[in-house]
């Protein structure tokens, strides 16, 4: 553990090319996690050399923390031990690529970006809205399970995956699925893989299964204004033969935040966004569809143009916030999805009572909801909120995450909340993986 | 005959009425659809997880192999007791304990029919996705340990991607909840870990799974080729379209022939192959996509395109097709039904591929594929009885398997590892993967007595395909 950083980076100058290895105090610091600076970094080319710095890392007792762009890292507890960044943006190859097979290998690197240009050449696309956006990279979504609103329609990285290529810490590459769209020859480890947030091991490689791309898309909004009429827009909805591809209840702290542009909107209450896609005829008929809902309860539906930005928000919500406030606590509740409408009402009423300013984002159709705290009072008790918050979704037997927050509370809180009676196999399951506990310490389930 | 000391302690914990240890008895539980294989020294039929506690905890402490099983229409051996021991058979644990459909989600026990879940929720127009041909008998707890397909995988996914949640007692008794009613509990996703792990982890006493909508519209299509290659080369030109069909299935025409002959589903006697194409969505995407699709076939050289005009014709389509397999069994005395997958472009060559497999082994191979995600099903036929003919078989059914794994595939689909092909399953992962598969297995069967000696190699020769009447198929 006491290892000096000459030696650290010495040994790891040895076993990778010199130029991939960090000490720059400002390169470093700019891969600080939860304001922990790492000794070193290093940026390997290839699979083959990222293994022996898993292996190194485990035998002389060095706290890694595998990371692409970032944009996750505020996900998780504060790393216990941070010794050694190690950055996947030098990998970001594409190894196999079928288009006609809507199947393709790429390392984990890749931005998510980079990726939806390259198959989007081919009229396909990866239907993810993962936080991070288009630089989020295609190691972290899967190491994240990071999914977004479009959820609703193609489910989320767990169900994309058709194999990975993991690095161990006892320094050896191993594969896991295949490249094929179907496959059950042996255990489905990509699974446990997909959103270990890098405490198994490090994903170095994944092959994806793809999608078409809609020819069309168009974002409606219907303007609810209470909870309890976007609730029963959302079980007319979820009732139609629809089948949208986002359905994302916003709360009126979440329109007035998103819509700050043009004051006009700010006086608007809740409003129901669906986005449909298909051909020009099954977007008219969604149209239709959605207008008999909306009418059924006296709501009001527009179309939306040019919504990929307001989308690109919603799904982005700690990072697209954290340009504007200071202080922003994001909170993910995932609860049985007819739950959405009355958590959102009671995390209303607390935020209120503590003066806290409140967005409240509903992916209704799945029942994750997330909920923005954009603190302006100091003094307000977050903490507690977040606790009472946590019982409340316990108490609708789901569970509450905070994505991110300011590294003061993240000290006071256990981000994760984790307590089911599976915690001693997934502890099992890290130290059959991870026996030196090297990778990201600390950071996830308190592990 | 007296009971032996195993059947008294288990009739202790079930009653007397839940315990079978006859030999005649047993005998019933000695196969599974692959083939007879050997008899368990007891079979139990718990009706609750403590009952299922109380047998695990019997099985440890006498050292005995413990499988589960809930109807035996597996294909790879996975739910017979190999080694002996004591078979958990999940009959009397059949209830549908929950359906909330607000939530769009049932809550099952492991003896539930997949039928019966998805006729349960018919008429709310909601259905269980995950459609094994052998949905009518097969249960939603032997789906979650093989994870197993269906036709219409190809558009909603297989077995693991509709599991939400999981009871499971481990090897020693302890029970576990895995995931949640609900997505993305943090944590490791043992769910997902646990579907498809062949009852090697833990047995499930308990599942939590999503209930779809019915679409709006299905259109059935057959389309009806007198060369196989333009049948193959279709279904490639429809992926490449960004047409997404709930469900694309390919039969040749001597597959056809015997499905004809036995359910008169409207099959034309006198072709190639034809292709079983379902569209579903919204009426004016089904529609669309449907006129895109003939287009495809008949560019392809379809002779003739049919739609299915009644949802009678369509159940007497799919009826044929679920049927398949046992219609090949009125022609020949035993068929070996081969899984396998390859990328979809590659189905032209590979269909060639089998025809030269056909001709080398001077066999019948009757082809019935999921096609549109490049999932074979060939069947060889023989008569066990010829040993020359038998030993024929295994070799062709290698080849085929050897030829998948070559084109970049896999050596099973849909009908899992089991004893069948854990030996092959170096053929596709390195000795670091598998020892990792081992290492998940020992964490939570450490005396691996859990469904022994399926899965992974069991260090016999690589490769080998098990001859005889091993793999005689069982119909």
């Amino acid at each position: 553990m006491t290892l000096a950083v000459d030696s650290l980076r010495a040994d790891l100058s040895a076993m990778l090319d010199s130029t991939s290895v960090a000490s720059d105090a400002a390169v470093l610091a700019a891969l600080a996690v939860d304001d922990k600076v790492p000794a070193t970094a290093v940026a390997p080319t290839t699979a083959e050399q990222v293994a022996p710095v898993l292996q190194y890392a485990s035998e002389h007792h060095q706290g890694l923390i595998a990371r692409g762009n970032g944009t996750k890292l505020s996900m998780g507890a504060p790393p216990r031990q941070y010794d050694i960044a190690l950055s996947l943006r030098e990998m970001k190859r594409v190894t196999h690529y079928e288009p006609a097979d809507l199947t393709i290998s790429v390392e984990a690197g890749m931005t998510f970006g980079e990726f939806q240009t390259l198959v989007g050449q081919n009229g396909l696309w990866l239907p993810l809205d993962p936080r991070g956006g288009p630089d989020a990279t295609m190691g972290g979504i899967i190491a994240a399970n990071a999914a977004g609103p479009l959820r609703q329609a193609f489910g989320g990285p767990r169900d994309m995956v058709l194999g990975l290529k993991i690095a161990t810490t006892d320094g050896k590459i191993a594969k896991t699925g295949g490249r094929v769209v179907k496959n059950v020859a042996g255990y489905d480890l990509g699974k446990l893989l997909t959103g270990s947030f890098g405490t198994l091991g490090v994903i170095v490689e994944a092959s994806l299964k793809l999608f078409p791309k809609p020819p069309e898309r168009a974002t409606f909004v219907m303007r609810a204004g209470t909870l309890g009429i976007a609730r029963e827009l959302r079980r007319g909805i979820l009732r139609s033969p629809l089948d949208p591809m986002r359905l994302v209840l916003l709360d009126s702290g979440a329109v007035a935040l998103l819509e700050s542009s043009s004051p006009s909107d700010v006086q608007a209450g809740a409003e129901l966004w669906v986005e449909v896609g298909g051909s020009h005829r099954v977007i008219e008929r969604c149209m239709l569809e959605l207008k008999h809902a909306a009418f059924a309860v006296g709501a009001t539906l527009a179309r939306r143009e040019g919504a990929e930005e307001a989308w690109g928000k919603v799904s982005n919500l700690a990072l697209w916030l954290q340009t504007k406030y200071r202080d922003v606590t994001v909170l993910k509740a995932a609860l049985p999805l007819a739950a959405s409408e009355e958590f959102l009402s009671y995390a209303e009423q607390e935020a209120e009572a503590e003066r806290v300013r409140l967005a409240g984002f509903a992916q209704v159709g799945v029942g994750v909801v997330h909920l923005c705290l954009l603190q302006e009072t100091m003094g307000a008790n977050v903490t507690g909120l977040v606790l009472r918050l946590r019982r409340s979704a316990n108490g609708l037997k789901g569970s509450l995450v905070v994505e991110h927050c300011p590294l003061d509370l993240k000290n006071q809180l256990d981000v994760w909340g984790s307590d089911g009676d599976d915690l001693p196999i997934m502890r099992k399951m890290k130290s059959a993986w991870d026996p030196e506990g090297v990778l990201a310490p600390g950071r996830f389930l308190g592990f | 005959m007296k009971p032996s000391g195993l059947a008294k302690e288990l009739a202790g914990i079930v009653g007397k009425d839940g315990v079978l240890w006859n030999p005649e008895d047993l005998m019933l539980y000695e196969y599974d659809a692959l083939s007879s294989l050997r008899q368990p020294d007891a079979v139990v039929f718990p009706r609750n997880t403590e009952h299922v506690v109380q047998i695990a905890k019997a099985a440890l402490r006498r050292n005995l192999a413990l499988v589960a099983r809930g109807a035996g229409t597996g294909l790879s051996g996975g739910s017979v007791a190999t080694e002996g021991g004591i078979l958990l058979v999940f009959s009397r644990m059949k209830q549908i304990l929950e359906i909330d459909l607000e939530n769009q989600r049932a809550r099952v026990q492991p003896g539930v029919v997949n039928l019966d879940l998805s006729l349960a929720v018919a008429d709310a127009g909601y259905y269980y996705a995950p459609d094994p041909s052998s949905q009518k008998a097969c249960t939603i707890g032997g789906n979650v340990a093989e994870n197993s397909g269906g036709p219409h995988t190809l558009a909603y996914g297989v077995t693991t991607n509709h599991v939400l949640s999981l009871e499971v007692v481990l090897p020693d008794g302890e029970v576990i909840r895995t995931g949640s009613s609900h997505w993305d509990r943090p944590g490791y996703d043992l769910t997902g870990l646990f579907v498809g792990s062949e009852g090697t982890l833990g047995v499930v006493t308990e599942a939590t799974v999503r209930l779809c909508r019915k679409p709006e519209a299905i259109k059935t299509i057959l389309a009806i080729y007198d060369q196989v290659a333009d049948a193959t080369r279709t279904v490639a030109a429809i992926t490449a379209r960004g047409i997404t069909p709930a469900a694309l299935e390919m039969m040749d025409g001597f597959t056809l022939r015997a499905v004809e002959e036995a359910t008169h589903a409207g099959y034309p006697m006198d072709c190639a192959a034809v292709l079983l194409i379902e569209v579903e969505g919204l009426k004016e995407a089904v529609e669309e996509h449907a006129e895109e699709i003939e287009a495809v076939c008949r560019e392809n050289h379809a002779r003739e395109v049919r739609r299915a005009k009644t949802a009678e014709e369509r159940d007497l389509l799919w009826k044929g097709r679920k049927t398949a397999f046992g219609a090949l069994g009125r022609i020949s005395p035993n068929y070996y039904v081969q899984d396998g997958v390859i990328p979809r472009t590659r189905l032209p060559e590979m269909l060639d591929f089998i025809g030269s497999i056909e001709k080398k082994y001077d066999l019948r191979i009757g082809n019935i594929f999921h096609a549109g995600d490049g999932n074979l099903h060939p069947l060889l036929m023989y008569d066990e009885r010829d040993r020359d003919q038998t030993a024929r078989v295994m070799k062709a059914a290698k080849e085929i398997i050897l030829q998948c794994v070559e084109m970049g595939g896999s050596i099973t689909g849909e009908h899992g590892v089991g004893v069948e092909k854990n030996d092959l399953m170096p053929l596709i992962f390195s000795e670091t993967d598998l020892e990792l598969m081992a290492r998940i297995k020992n964490l939570f069967n450490p005396l691996g007595h859990l469904n022994p000696g399926k899965l992974l190699p069991t260090g016999k020769m690589c490769g080998e395909l098990r001859g005889g009447t091993a793999a005689g198929g069982m119909v």
